[in-house]
């Protein structure tokens, strides 16, 4: 029993550490969307060429003129576009 | 040249063709030396010499053509319109006589008639480029017919608005939600001008509305190009409603 818990544990925490930072935003509609909140909110961007999912509405963009922003939802349900 | 050709008209066609070789003739020498300087410089060395003794009219031989040909042009036609009645009976024998100096006189009396002809063509012209404008201006209304339907089904209440921008994919959640964040915030400003009234603020919000409404069209044009047209074309009808006092509090 207590070797099965360790390999459990161990399975779940390999899981969690692959699956926290998975880019996840490969998909462009996920890319375009991003670009366009990014302009909306007036940041300098040009376009979202990766996305990095840090949780549910929540990302990390990187932009193709080398600037990084995260934008997430913030508890009010406001977007937010934070330099990174 | 001038000598030669002087006895040689007197010979052919007699006193008539002289008083004609007088002018027409000086003319025509005028011309051809004026041509043949155009098309080429070495001659016009020895043509002035003696086109310069017997033409008078070739005084300006160094003035470029585009000052000459106006000159001879305005006596040639003037002159070929009096003297054509009374010499068109008596120039024939002339005109079979000397071939050549006919040739030269032909040609001048051909251009004035084209001269005229254009500007009768170009007056039909006109008159013919006149009619399909009013035919495109007529066929506009016809193709326009169709598209008031498209407005009057168009003009969109904020409700119907926010129905079908919800709906659409055209716009992802992230720029959703960003969206109705500027919204309300423009209505919240709307509803702070309502309150004080001040219309001081009216411009402010126009700016912000139509740049709003702006961002809008850039997000739907591509992916939703219908939508597009319908928030344009409604543009003005939902800026009536959020500056209409009692409108805005049906909101």
């Amino acid at each position: 029993m207590g070797r099965r818990i360790k390999v459990a544990v161990l399975v779940v925490s390999m899981a969690t550490l692959v699956a926290g930072r998975s880019p996840a935003a490969d998909d462009p509609a996920v890319l375009k969307d991003l670009t366009a909140v990014i302009a909306l909110q007036g940041q300098p961007c040009g376009q979202v060429v990766t996305a990095t999912k840090q949780g549910d509405n929540d990302y990390i963009a990187a932009c193709k003129d080398g600037s990084r922003y995260r934008v997430f939802v913030n508890a009010e349900g406001r977007v937010v576009v934070q330099k990174q | 040249m001038l000598e030669s050709k002087g006895p040689i008209e007197t010979v052919k066609s007699g006193d008539r063709a002289v008083t004609i070789g007088n002018c027409a003739g000086a003319m025509t020498v005028a011309i051809l030396a004026l041509l043949s300087q155009a098309s080429d410089g070495r001659r016009e060395t020895p043509r002035p010499a003696s086109s310069a003794a017997v033409a008078e009219n070739t005084r300006p031989e160094p003035i470029p053509a585009k000052e000459v040909e106006p000159r001879p042009r305005p006596p040639q036609l003037a002159a070929p319109a009096t003297p054509r009645p009374p010499t068109t009976a008596s120039k024939p024998p002339a005109v079979a006589a000397g071939p050549p100096a006919s040739g030269q006189n032909e040609p001048p009396r051909a251009e004035p008639v084209p001269q005229q002809r254009p500007p009768l063509e170009k007056s039909q012209a006109p008159l013919a480029s006149t009619p399909p404008p009013s035919t495109e201006t007529a066929s506009p209304p016809e193709t326009a017919a169709p598209q008031p339907a498209k407005p009057t089904a168009a003009t969109l209440d904020l409700t119907t608005l926010e129905q079908r921008l919800r709906d659409t994919k055209a716009i992802g959640v992230f720029t959703k939600l960003s969206l109705k964040n500027q919204v309300d915030d423009l209505l919240a400003e709307f509803r702070e001008f309502h309150q004080k009234r001040d219309q001081t603020m009216l411009a402010r919000l126009r700016q912000a509305f139509d740049l709003l409404v702006l961002k809008v069209l850039s997000l739907l044009q591509d992916g939703d190009p219908t939508l597009a047209r319908d928030v344009s074309s409604s543009r003005e009808a939902l800026w009536n409603i959020l500056t209409d006092p009692n409108k805005f509090q049906n909101l």
